[in-house]
């Protein structure tokens, strides 16, 4: 053993990417957070994926930094997928301190949770559906269909100038709201599509908007639980909603099932 | 429509700094970056900056808490200023990728409404008490209460259990500073002044 080896065995911790079905010691290869060693410590039928590291956390004031890691984390996770199926995914920077024998001693004692959940998501992965629309596309089709609004604004351009302006003060109103009324009645639609497919759907309060989709309002955003059968037929639900003007559906994944794990308070 | 994994950046921080598994108690380290429990309650705490979000935070307020109200408070004054209050609550700062809740004593002086961090002794925040303007706002968390702090210098926000007390004793405060003030050329008298007229 290098002196290196000796000293990462010596580390006194391990950074846990996810728990997954396996019940075999295996190296994964240098893929972790900064090219560490990833491994696999079992315990009866699962296992922990890790890296050794000492018992501190990772922590960077460098925003480049500290984003270089989650994607390490997240590609960890994702070839942890490929290899044993759905895992049960852990959050950034989560630290076991103690050598391989504490964390097998920890997944004995969470052994009948863990299996559980992992029953749970088994076939099933994580899929982001987020569905965004133009609120002046959705607005103008909507005077095209809605008479009482088409008839109003014919009206404006041959009242005189002061009823005008109060006509077209109304007209605004009106057309706000039954946009709106429009938009969340599309929703309801297709989210009662969506549910007949997912295993378990969540509302999901994304903070965060990709570049793209900036421009656009989000209606909703959901992380669902589905089947790996069902997600072609998921994917045509979604392509009628993608398909109406003003309306963009953004559907990622397969994702591990961050949102679903219930294991937020292992001990 | 075929699902995308060409996975932005925005979506993975969704979702691995604000979900999956995490661990309870002593064995926790940290997350996101910020340490939390770790081998040693104050070790950890020494560097601590944490986030209240994280839904394990229960047991680590309570816990921290009590380790700050341990510790002898040892606050730098002015000559003439006074505590007049003192709540342990927290102060959200945006931490690189994360908003995150960084706790202290909130201290109401004579003067002042300040953040004291104990280790490593630093103030956090501070705000002159005749030009701060608090707002209520709803919370993010069940036990704790927010409120915006409007100053001249920008915006902060802060949260503790016992809002109300500490409403009352920021009134309280400016009430006895007015008053200590309230004598001609003080600059409290000048503000007053230059609004009413």
């Amino acid at each position: 053993m290098s002196e290196q080896e000796a000293a990462v065995t010596a580390s006194t911790a391990r950074y846990i990417y996810s728990v997954a079905r396996s019940s075999e010691r295996l190296g994964l290869g240098e893929i972790g957070l900064l090219r560490s060693a990833v491994f696999t410590i079992p315990y009866k039928d699962i296992s922990a994926v890790v890296h050794s590291c000492q018992p501190s956390p990772y922590e960077s004031k460098d925003r480049s930094v500290a984003e270089s890691w989650i994607i390490e984390h997240s590609f960890v996770i994702d070839q942890a997928m490929k290899r044993f199926g759905t895992v049960l995914p852990f959050s950034f920077d989560v630290i076991l301190k103690g050598d391989d024998s504490a964390v097998s001693g920890w997944l004995e004692k969470n052994y009948y949770r863990l299996h559980e959940e992992l029953e749970r998501v088994k076939g099933r992965a994580e899929y982001g559906i987020q569905i965004y629309y133009n609120y002046d596309d959705l607005a103008e089709r909507l005077i095209e269909e809605d008479s009482e609004l088409s008839e109003m604004r014919s009206r404006i351009d041959s009242e005189s100038k002061g009823r005008a302006y109060l006509l077209k003060k109304r007209f605004n109103q009106l057309q706000k709201s039954r946009t709106a009324q429009r938009a969340s009645d599309i929703l309801d639609r297709s989210l009662s599509g969506i549910r007949t497919l997912a295993s378990e759907i969540m509302a999901d309060e994304k903070k965060r908007i990709p570049q793209d989709y900036q421009s656009l309002s989000l209606l909703a955003s959901y992380a669902c639980l589905v089947e790996d059968e069902k997600v072609e037929q998921l994917g045509k639900v979604l392509d009628e909603i993608n398909e109406m003007k003003g309306f963009r559906v953004r559907f990622t994944g397969p994702w591990a099932p961050y949102s679903f794990v219930k294991c937020r308070d292992l001990s | 429509m075929n699902p995308e994994k060409d996975s932005t950046l925005v979506d993975i921080l969704d979702r691995l700094l604000d979900r999956g598994a995490i661990l309870n108690a002593d064995l926790i380290i940290s997350m996101a970056g910020v340490p939390l429990i770790g081998m040693n309650l104050r070790a950890a705490l020494a560097s601590m900056q944490t986030m209240l979000e994280y839904g394990i935070m229960e047991d680590w307020d309570r816990s921290s808490r009590e380790w700050y109200t341990q510790l002898e408070i040892k606050l730098p004054l002015e000559p003439d200023e006074n505590i007049l209050y003192r709540a342990f609550g927290y102060l959200q700062q945006e931490q690189g990728l994360v908003k995150c809740w960084i706790p202290g004593i909130w201290n109401i002086t004579s003067e002042r409404l300040i953040l004291w961090i104990k280790t490593p002794g630093s103030i956090l925040f501070e705000a002159p008490l005749e030009e701060l303007l608090t707002t209520r706002v709803p919370s993010t968390h069940e036990t704790r209460k927010e409120l915006e702090l409007t100053y001249p210098d920008g915006r902060a926000r802060m949260s503790l259990s016992e809002r109300d007390e500490f409403e009352q004793a920021l009134r309280d405060a400016r009430e006895k500073t007015a008053r200590a003030q309230d004598k001609p050329g003080s600059r409290m008298t000048a503000i007053s002044a230059e609004s009413s007229s």
